[in-house]
C-alpha cells in the first residue's frame, strides 16, 4: 500500500539512479538525446500519473497523503521537470562535464518535490525539503569553471543552511510544546486548547524556512543573485518547481495544520505579502540582466500569491493553486526562450521578432502573461487572487490596502516587463543573424503559448482542478 | 455534439485552416471557406426543419470566479436566431460564391476568404449569444473582421482610411453599450438573456431608460444610425461581396437583431423607445434624401442601406419586434442582390463605379439588368415582391402609433422609389456614356451570375403570405391591416418612379433640372449635410484642444509632480534595494537574522 502511494517517486528514483549508471556503462553517449529521452519518459510519467485517484488514506503512519492536493502538485512537478530536462538537453555544450550527473540530479530534486507535495508531518516535510535544497545547492553550482556559478551556489548553501537551521528550530519547538509532528493530530490539538508563546516561536521559524523557499520578504535576499548565477536550465527549476514547493509546503501546513491559529499567521502573511510585492516590482526595474529581472519578478509572483494564502478563503487557496499552474507555463516559456537565445542582458534581446519571430512571440506572450494582459492566463490568475483578497476585505478592511499595494505592483510591472517586449519588436537588432530553433523546443514553445492562451481564455480545466485540490482543506 | 457547435465554428476552422496552412492554395482556401459556410447553412435548413422541437445546447460554464462573476458560453435557439441563421448563411453563401468569381485574379485571394470566414464566425457568435458578454465579444469580433474586410485592399489609401473611419465609429457606440451592460449588471447580477427577464421589472425605470439607451448606442455605430451612420458609406471601398455580406445583409442588420434579442430590456422603457423610434425616423429619411445626390452606384445603395436600417430601427421603438426582423430579413435578401448586381456592372464596366459614366447597359448584362431590377422594385416596396409586405408592416404600425412617423417613413418610400429609379435609368437605359467602356461591357460569369438569381427569387417570395412574422408569432395572429390601406401606399413608389423616370428616363439625362429646382439644398444633400465636416471640425478643434490640455496637463503636472515624483522615488528606492543586494554573503545572513527576530519580536513579544 506505501509503495503504490508512492510509485510516482519510485519511477524517479530509479529514472535518475538509471541515467547515474549510463555515464558507467555509456561514457561516450550522445548526452543531448538522453536528455529528450529523459523528458520524454517524465512526460509519459506525467501521463500516468492522470490514471491515480486521490484518496483520503494516510500512509507511512500519517505522515504521507495521497489526496487531490497531492496530486496536483505532482503533476505540476512532474510537468517542470519534463520541461527543465528539455532545457537540460539543449544546454549541454555548455556543460563541461557530468550531463548525466546533472540529469540525475534534476530527477532526485524532482522526488523531493513529489515528497513535499504529499508531506503531512514535520519530520517528512524536513527531509523532503533538504532533499530538494540539498540537490540545487549542486545543480546551482554546477557550471564549476564559472566564478558566479560558483559564487551563487556557495550563497545558496550559506543561507540555505542558515534557513534549514531555522525550520529545525522550529520544528523542535512544535514538538516540544505540543508532542506530534503530525499535521492533523496538530490542528486537533490546537482546536481544542490555546498555543502558548514557545509554540507560536516554533511556528514563525518554519514560517521563515518556508518563506526563503518562495522567496518573501526578508528572506527573498538570496533570489536575485542565485537566478543570475546559476545555469539557466536550474533557473528555470528554482522558478516553477522549488517555487511550487515552497508554496505547496506553505499551504499544506498553514492550512492543514496551523489553520487554528491563523489569527496569528494571517496578519503575518499579509504584512511579507505587501513587502514582498513591492520589494520584487521596485527592485526589478532597474535591471539589465534578464534572469535577474526574472529573479526579481519571482519574488513579485511570490508576494501576489501569498497574497491569496493570506485571503485565507477558499477562493484565495485555490486562487494560488490556479497561479501557480499557469505561472509555470509562463515561466518556462521565458526560460525555454533565454536558453534558446543563449544571451542574458535584455540588450540582446533587440529585434528578437525579426531574428526569430517564434522565440520573439513566445516571450512577448510570457512577458505580457507576467504582467497579467488579458487574455493571457496571467491575467485570470492575478483577478482570482485579487477576487480573495476583495473578499476578504469584506471582514477586515486592512486587505484593502493589500490590495491597492498589489494593483500598483501590476502598473510598475508593466514597465518593466514591456521593457522586454519593447526589446523585442521596436529596437532594432546590432546583430540580424537569425536564431535556429530545436524542434523540441519550438513543440515546448507551442505547448507553453497554447497554454498561456488556452488557460487565459478557457480557464475552467484548471480552475476545476484548482477547486477540487484547495477543497481538502475545507476553507469557506 | 450539438449541430449548433458545428454551425458556429465550421467557419473559424475555415479561417484558421486557411490561414495556417492553405494560403497558398488559392482555390482550395476558397472552397474551404465556401464548405464551411454551406455546411452551415444546411445545418441550418435541417434545425429550421424541425419547426418548435429545439433544444439549446448546454451552456459551458465559462468564466466563473466564485460567485462574484458567472458567464456562461452559450447558444440560444429559438425563432429569432432560426432566422437569423437562415439569413447570414444562407445569404452568406450565395456571397461566398459570388466571391469566387468576383475576386478571381486578386493577390490576396485566399486572405479575403479568410476574412469572410472570420467575419461568418463573429456574426454567427452574435445570433447565438445567450448572455451579454458573449454578444458583446463576438460583437467587437464582427468589429475587427468588417475592419480587415473594408480595409482589404488596403495598398489603397481611401480603404485603409475608410477601415479605420468605420471601426473608430463603431468604438463610440460599443463604449456606451459596454457601459449599458455593465449598468444592467451592477443591477441584476447577471448577464444572461434567459434569467434577466425575471428580474428586469426591480430596477427603477429612471435607471431602465438609461440602460436601454446605452444599450441602444452599440446598435446606433453597428447599424450605422444617425449620427453614427458616417462610416457606412466610407465602407464601400471594400470590395463589393464585402458590401453585400457586411454592410446590406449581415453587420449592420446585428444591430437590429441585437435589438430585438435584448427587447426585454427596452420595451418596458417608454423614454428608451421614443428615443430608438425617432433615431430611426431620421435616419431614414435623413440618408434617403443624401441617396438622391450620390453618383457612386454602391454609395447609392449605402445610404438606401442606412434608410432601410432606419425602418427597421423605427419600427424596434415603435414596439414592432416582428415587423423589424421581416423587414431585416427581406432587406437582406434585396439589398445583397443589388450589391452583387452593382458588383456584377461594375465587373462589367473594369472598375468603374461612377452612374454617370455607364447608360444603356440592360443589352450587355441582361441578367444582372434583370436581378437588379427585381431587387429595385423590392426595394421601392412593389407588390408583390417582399419588400411591399415587410415595408407596409413598419408604416401601417407608424400610423397606428404615431402619424410624425409615418409621414416621415412615406416621404422616404417615395424617395426610395426616385433615387432608385434614377440609378436603374442612368445605368441600364440611355445611351452609353462612355462608348469604350460599353464596347467591352460583358456580361458576368455564372458563379456571380447564379447567386444573383437566387436572391433575385428570394426577393420575391421572401414576403409571400407573411410566412416569416408566422414563423416568429405563430401564435399571434398577425395584425391585420385593411388591404386597402396596403394598395394605396403602392402610390407613394409609382409616384417615386414616375418622377425619376421623368426626368431620367432620356438619352442625355442629367441631374441639371433637380438641382435648378432644389437650389441650396441640392448642396446641402449632395455634400452630405456636411456631417464629414462637422465631426472633422469637432475632431480638429474639440478634440484636439481637449488632448493639447491633457498633453499640458500631463507634461507639466502629472510627469514632474505626479510620476515624475513617484517614478523618481520607484527608481531611488530600486537604486537603494539594489544597495542592500551587495552581493556580500555576512550581509545577507544578518539581514535574514534580522528579518526573524523582527518578526518574532511583534508577534511574540508584544
Amino acid at each position: 500500500m506505501n509503495l503504490y502511494a508512492t510509485q510516482l517517486e519510485c519511477l524517479l528514483v530509479i529514472l535518475g539512479l538509471g541515467t547515474l549508471l549510463t555515464d558507467a556503462f555509456r561514457p561516450g553517449g550522445d548526452r543531448r538525446k538522453l536528455g529528450y529521452l529523459l523528458a520524454t519518459l517524465v512526460t509519459i510519467t506525467l501521463l500516468y500519473s492522470f490514471t491515480l485517484a486521490p484518496t483520503a488514506d494516510t500512509f507511512f503512519h500519517g505522515m504521507y497523503r495521497l489526496d487531490s492536493f497531492a496530486l496536483f502538485f505532482k503533476r505540476l512537478f512532474l510537468l517542470a521537470t519534463a520541461f527543465v530536462l528539455l532545457m537540460g538537453a539543449e544546454f549541454v555544450e555548455r556543460f563541461e562535464t557530468g550531463v548525466a550527473e546533472f540529469y540525475a540530479l534534476v530527477l532526485l530534486a524532482a522526488t523531493g518535490m513529489l515528497v513535499i507535495a504529499s508531506v503531512n508531518d514535520f519530520i517528512l516535510l524536513f527531509v523532503a525539503l533538504e532533499l530538494v535544497t540539498i540537490t540545487f545547492y549542486i545543480l546551482t553550482a554546477f557550471l564549476r569553471r564559472q566564478v558566479q556559478s560558483l559564487e551563487a551556489g556557495t550563497k545558496y548553501l550559506i543561507l540555505g543552511a542558515l534557513s534549514s537551521g531555522f525550520t529545525v528550530y522550529g520544528i523542535a519547538y512544535i514538538f516540544g510544546t505540543t508532542g506530534t509532528t503530525n499535521f492533523d493530530k496538530l490542528a486537533t490539538l490546537l482546536s481544542a486548547g490555546g498555543s502558548g508563546s514557545a509554540f507560536l516561536l516554533g511556528m514563525l521559524l518554519v514560517l521563515t524556512g518556508l518563506g526563503f523557499k518562495v522567496a518573501s520578504v526578508p528572506f527573498q535576499i538570496w533570489a536575485p543573485d542565485v537566478y543570475q548565477g546559476a545555469p539557466t536550465p536550474v533557473t528555470a527549476f528554482l522558478a516553477v518547481g522549488s517555487k511550487a514547493a515552497g508554496f505547496a509546503l506553505l499551504l499544506r501546513v498553514m492550512l492543514a495544520g496551523l489553520l487554528p491559529v491563523s489569527a496569528v499567521w494571517m496578519p503575518v502573511l499579509l504584512v511579507l505579502a505587501a513587502a514582498t510585492l513591492g520589494y520584487g516590482n521596485l527592485g526589478a526595474i532597474s535591471q539589465r540582466n534578464i534572469k535577474r529581472l526574472l529573479g526579481y519578478s519571482s519574488i513579485g509572483h511570490a508576494g501576489y500569491m501569498l497574497m491569496g494564502l493570506a485571503a485565507g478563503n477558499a477562493l484565495g487557496s485555490q486562487a494560488v493553486l490556479f497561479y501557480l499552474g499557469q505561472y509555470a507555463f509562463t515561466n518556462l516559456c521565458a526560460f525555454l526562450v533565454i536558453i534558446a537565445v543563449g544571451r542574458e542582458e535584455i540588450a540582446d534581446y533587440a529585434g528578437l521578432g525579426k531574428r526569430s519571430p517564434i522565440l520573439g512571440a513566445a516571450l512577448f506572450l510570457a512577458m505580457a502573461s507576467l504582467a497579467g494582459i488579458p487574455p493571457l492566463s496571467g491575467f485570470f490568475g492575478k483577478f482570482q487572487l485579487f477576487a480573495a483578497v476583495i473578499e476578504a476585505a469584506q471582514t477586515n478592511w486592512h486587505y484593502y490596502i493589500l490590495a491597492g499595494i498589489g494593483a500598483g505592483a501590476v502598473v510598475v510591472s508593466l514597465y518593466y516587463y514591456f521593457n522586454v517586449g519593447r526589446a523585442i519588436y521596436i529596437e532594432e537588432a546590432k546583430d540580424t543573424t537569425p536564431i535556429p530553433v530545436s524542434l523540441p523546443v519550438r513543440a515546448g514553445l507551442y505547448v507553453c503559448m497554447l497554454a498561456m492562451i488556452g488557460l487565459g481564455i478557457y480557464q475552467q480545466p484548471l480552475v476545476e482542478a484548482a477547486t477540487l485540490a484547495a477543497g481538502i482543506f475545507g476553507l469557506k | 455534439m450539438n449541430p449548433v457547435w458545428i454551425i458556429l465554428f465550421a467557419p473559424l476552422c475555415a479561417a484558421a485552416i486557411i490561414t495556417l496552412l492553405t494560403r497558398k492554395a488559392q482555390m482550395l482556401s476558397a472552397l474551404i471557406s465556401c464548405a464551411a459556410i454551406i455546411t452551415g447553412f444546411v445545418l441550418t435548413l435541417q434545425l429550421f426543419a424541425q419547426q418548435g422541437n429545439w433544444m439549446s445546447p448546454e451552456p459551458l460554464q465559462w468564466l466563473v470566479v466564485d460567485n462574484i462573476v458567472r458567464i456562461e458560453f452559450g447558444a440560444t435557439i429559438d425563432r429569432l436566431s432560426i432566422l437569423m441563421l437562415l439569413v447570414v448563411t444562407g445569404v452568406g453563401s450565395a456571397i461566398h460564391i459570388y466571391s469566387l468569381g468576383y475576386m478571381k485574379g486578386d493577390p490576396g485571394f485566399s486572405r479575403f476568404f479568410a476574412c469572410l470566414s472570420l467575419f461568418t464566425f463573429s456574426m454567427l457568435g452574435i445570433v447565438l449569444s445567450n448572455n451579454f458578454i458573449q454578444i458583446f465579444i463576438f460583437w467587437e469580433l464582427v468589429g475587427v473582421s468588417s475592419y480587415l474586410l473594408i480595409g482589404f485592399w488596403f495598398e489603397k489609401h481611401s480603404a485603409a482610411e475608410a477601415g479605420k473611419k468605420a471601426f473608430l465609429t463603431n468604438r463610440i457606440g460599443d463604449f456606451g453599450m459596454m457601459l449599458g451592460v455593465l449598468l444592467l449588471w451592477t443591477n441584476t447580477g447577471t448577464f444572461n438573456f434567459a434569467e434577466l427577464p425575471a428580474k428586469i421589472a426591480a430596477i427603477p425605470s429612471c435607471t431602465l431608460g438609461l440602460i436601454g439607451a446605452l444599450i441602444f448606442c452599440g446598435a446606433v455605430g453597428k447599424s450605422a444610425q444617425f449620427p453614427l451612420h458616417v462610416w457606412l458609406p466610407d465602407a464601400m471601398e471594400g470590395p463589393t461581396p464585402v458590401s453585400a455580406l457586411i454592410h446590406a445583409a449581415t453587420m449592420v442588420a446585428a444591430g437590429v437583431y441585437m435589438l430585438c434579442r435584448v427587447s426585454f430590456v427596452i420595451l418596458p422603457s417608454e423614454t428608451a423607445l421614443t428615443l430608438i423610434a425617432w433615431i430611426g425616423g431620421i435616419t431614414a429619411l435623413m440618408a434617403a434624401t443624401i441617396a438622391i445626390a450620390q453618383n457612386d452606384i454602391k454609395r447609392i445603395l449605402a445610404y438606401s442601406t442606412l434608410s432601410q436600417l432606419g425602418y427597421m430601427v423605427m419600427a424596434v421603438g415603435l414596439t414592432g419586434i416582428t415587423p423589424a426582423m421581416f423587414h431585416l430579413t427581406t432587406h437582406a435578401f434585396f439589398k445583397a442582390l443589388l450589391f452583387l448586381g452593382a458588383g456584377s456592372v461594375i465587373m462589367a464596366m473594369h472598375h468603374e463605379q461612377d452612374i454617370w459614366k455607364m447608360g444603356g447597359l440592360w443589352k450587355k448584362t441582361p441578367i444582372t439588368f434583370a436581378t437588379f431590377m427585381i431587387g429595385t422594385l423590392a426595394l421601392a416596396g412593389v407588390w408583390p415582391l417582399s419588400g411591399f409586405y415587410s415595408k407596409d408592416e413598419i408604416l401601417l404600425l407608424a400610423l397606428e402609433h404615431n402619424k410624425a412617423l409615418f409621414i416621415m417613413g412615406a416621404f422616404t418610400a417615395f424617395l426610395t422609389a426616385y433615387y432608385m429609379g434614377r440609378e436603374c435609368f442612368v445605368v441600364f437605359f440611355g445611351k452609353p456614356r462612355d462608348k469604350h467602356a460599353y464596347d467591352h461591357a460583358h456580361e458576368s460569369p455564372w458563379v456571380m451570375t447564379l447567386p444573383l438569381v437566387f436572391l433575385a427569387v428570394l426577393s420575391i417570395i421572401g414576403g409571400w403570405g407573411s410566412y416569416i412574422p408566422h414563423f416568429l408569432k405563430p401564435d399571434e395572429h398577425a395584425a391585420h391591416h385593411d388591404a386597402w390601406k396596403g394598395f394605396a401606399l403602392l402610390l407613394v413608389p409609382a409616384a417615386g418612379f414616375l418622377l425619376s423616370a421623368k426626368i431620367y428616363l432620356k438619352a442625355d439625362a442629367s441631374d441639371a433640372p433637380v438641382k435648378a429646382a432644389l437650389g441650396r439644398a441640392w448642396t446641402w444633400v449632395e455634400n452630405k449635410y456636411y456631417f464629414d465636416e462637422l465631426y472633422a471640425w469637432i475632431i480638429r478643434y474639440v478634440q484636439g484642444t481637449i488632448a493639447m490640455l491633457c498633453e499640458l496637463f500631463d507634461r507639466w503636472v502629472l510627469q514632474r509632480l505626479g510620476i515624475g515624483g513617484l517614478a523618481g522615488t520607484t527608481s531611488v528606492a530600486g537604486k537603494t534595494l539594489r544597495l542592500l543586494q551587495t552581493g556580500n554573503i555576512q550581509s545577507y545572513a544578518f539581514l535574514f537574522g534580522l528579518g526573524v527576530t523582527v518578526i518574532i519580536y511583534y508577534v511574540v513579544v508584544r
